[in-house]
């Protein structure tokens, strides 16, 4: 009886034109991205990759002794370090681009803002919109219950997320290979760079295949993208217009990520979902911004989070009245 | 559901917000194949009322019925019964008719089959392939009752149907209403603030006003029950005496005075009038429209 349900709200998102929009996002800026890429092939030909890691790991180090820059930063720097260090000592080039290592990159890079805003664009009007446009008055009049709405907007927005997460990736892929590289899914890589009391844990370090570590990736960036979904669905729910949701939205994500960045002494900060969004960024070895946020306790706090929004969602939309 | 059952009952329906009484303790039946007129100005609690009728709106107090389910705990059967607009037919803008009815279909789990039949009766079927956006409101209004129609509902509920339409699809769609009414037995519940359509198209009315129902009844009976004999006199002061002497009610103007007779006992009145000496130029019966005894109802505040 959901499949029908499923099908309606997946037309009225096509008919919407909502995923078209994403579509071309999300192709413009792989484009652009990979343009630049392309040329940073063409200019690391003539290079010596190991001076220029040297280099970077000298000037970080010189940031540091300074001592200028706040704790976050710092220990964000001293990973860094030790993971250039690493390739250095086994003689790995990390930097030079490749299609499959721009589809890894996407992960990281799309997944803290731009693919949640994506995902904040394609829902939070899922709800809304049917209130704005007086379609909701048809909607619960039919002989179906309010909860097997909301549930089949719910599974039509992860459906979705998990679809602009795919073209993401196809299109990082499809749009650079011709200008870069194409092969590389079996190099290896290297995760698991984590600063324990300042001093490297190199016996942490794993090495994976490219394809293994990009799945891995790919898998967390979707678990936080499905709890983007359940914020968007409840944002749709509290707003009446879609411009209020989406802007809320907006505003969480880059607020919390400004809050995390410029005052890591607020702890209380590591329990707003944004702390626990970069889960690729996490898994990669880029240290979360509060202290005790282990891999386990961001996928515990995205899960509640999902979990909070999703029931708050269900109590309102199924018992509240609709006016004009 | 037997056939004496109603299709409809609301019983004692109440809202209240804040410490606002929208509604205050409305209650109502609809029959099988009967059309239902109600009537109110704006902010009367029409609408209100409407959306308690289709569970948009949760009553703080009573309770509906729909062809025997109760609306709250069997909320799937009953409105499976029930096709309506509520106010306007706001319909998916970006898609087309056909898609709309579709849409709606899909969630009735009704065939597909269904859609030339419904466009069909409300002539939209050449029209359906575009966008509903691109549709002016009396063919929107057509769509809606066509969704509203899908899967053969016993009851229907429209809001202000004959918005939108010009004269010629305002008696198109009132045709169709009684056909449905009378042919197929549906029961159907109109709000209008148009008095003339609804005196036109209802068998039953009631008049409701700041939350509370002022009167319900037959069309018939509610506008027979105050029938009156206009007769315009030369001299109002002598002929208002003969009418006291006869203890019938009355009331005057300048030149005319208005009794509650009935037939039969008018020309005795007249032959009087006459031979006391009054001059009597005009004699007319005058039924009360709906519209008389919507103001007199009202207290004389205009509806709309």
């Amino acid at each position: 009886m959901i499949i029908p349900l499923i099908q309606n709200e997946t037309l009225k998102i096509l008919r919407r034109k909502r995923f078209a929009v994403v579509a071309a996002i999300l192709f413009a800026i792989i484009a652009l991205v990979t343009y630049s890429q392309y040329r940073r092939l063409n200019e690391l030909r003539n290079q010596n990759w190991r001076a220029e890691i040297q280099q970077r790991v000298a000037a970080m180090q010189n940031t540091l002794r300074r001592g200028r820059v706040n704790e976050t930063w710092a220990r964000s720097m001293r990973a860094e370090i030790n993971r250039l260090q690493f390739y250095l000592d086994h003689d790995i080039e990390p930097n030079k681009p490749t299609a499959p290592i721009f589809v890894r990159t996407f992960a990281n890079v799309a997944g803290f803002l731009l693919l949640p805003l994506l995902i904040g664009i394609l829902g939070s009007d899922i709800v809304s919109a049917e209130n704005a446009e007086g379609t909701d008055k048809l909607l619960l009049t039919r002989p179906v219950r309010r909860w097997k709405v909301l549930t089949a907007k719910l599974i039509t927005l992860w459906t979705f997320a998990t679809l602009t997460l795919m073209s993401g990736a196809a299109l990082a892929y499809t749009v650079s290979a011709p200008f870069l590289p194409r092969g590389g899914w079996a190099a290896p890589t290297f995760t698991g760079f984590s600063v324990a009391k300042g001093s490297i844990q190199i016996d942490a370090v794993r090495q994976l295949p490219l394809w293994k570590d990009t799945l891995i990736a790919y898998g967390l960036e979707w678990f936080a993208l499905l709890t983007v979904a359940c914020i968007a669905l409840l944002l749709s729910v509290l707003f009446k217009s879609s411009a209020a949701a989406i802007g809320t939205m907006l505003a969480s994500l880059i607020g919390g990520t400004i809050l995390t960045r410029i005052s890591p002494d607020w702890t209380a900060g590591k329990y707003l979902f944004v702390s626990a969004l970069p889960l690729a960024d996490y898994y990669t070895g880029e240290p979360p911004p509060y202290d005790g946020m282990s891999m386990l306790f961001c996928i515990g706090l995205l899960g509640a989070w999902a979990i909070v929004a999703t029931t708050i969602s269900y109590i309102i939309f199924t018992r509240r009245d609709v006016f004009g | 559901m037997n056939d004496i059952s109603p299709t409809l009952t609301a019983t004692s329906l109440t809202k209240i917000i804040g410490k606002k009484t929208i509604v205050d303790s409305v209650s109502f039946e609809l029959q099988r194949g009967e059309i239902f007129g109600f009537l109110g100005p704006n902010g009367a609690g029409k609408t209100t009322t409407i959306r308690m009728l289709v569970g948009l709106i949760r009553p703080t107090a009573g309770h509906v019925t729909i062809c025997g389910f109760d609306q709250r705990r069997e909320f799937e059967q009953a409105m499976r019964c029930v096709g309506c607009i509520v106010e306007n037919p706001d319909l998916y803008r970006f898609m087309t008719g056909r898609e709309n009815l579709e849409h709606f279909a899909r969630m009735l789990g009704v065939a597909m089959s269904e859609i030339p039949r419904v466009a069909e009766l409300v002539s939209l079927s050449h029209r359906l392939e575009q966008r509903v956006g691109t549709y002016s409101l009396g063919m929107r209004q057509r769509l809606g009752i066509a969704q509203a129609l899908l899967g053969d509902p016993k009851l229907l509920i429209l809001d202000e149907p004959a918005n939108g339409l010009d004269p010629a699809g305002i008696r198109e769609i009132r045709e169709l209403l009684r056909r449905l009414a009378e042919e197929r037995g549906m029961s159907i519940f109109i709000s209008s603030h148009l008095l003339a359509e609804i005196e036109l198209t209802c068998d039953r009315v009631a008049i409701i006003h700041k939350g509370r129902i002022l009167r319900e009844g037959s069309v018939r009976e509610l506008i027979s029950s105050r029938r009156e004999m206009e007769l315009r006199v030369d001299d109002v002061g002598r002929a208002e005496t003969i009418v006291r002497e006869r203890n019938l009610s009355f009331r005057t103007d300048t030149d005319r005075i208005w009794v509650a007779i009935e037939e039969p006992d008018a020309p005795p009145l007249i032959a009087a009038l006459v031979q006391s000496g009054v001059n009597v130029f005009h004699a007319q019966r005058r039924t009360q429209s709906l519209e008389d005894m919507f103001l007199e109802a009202t207290g004389g505040e205009s509806v709309d």
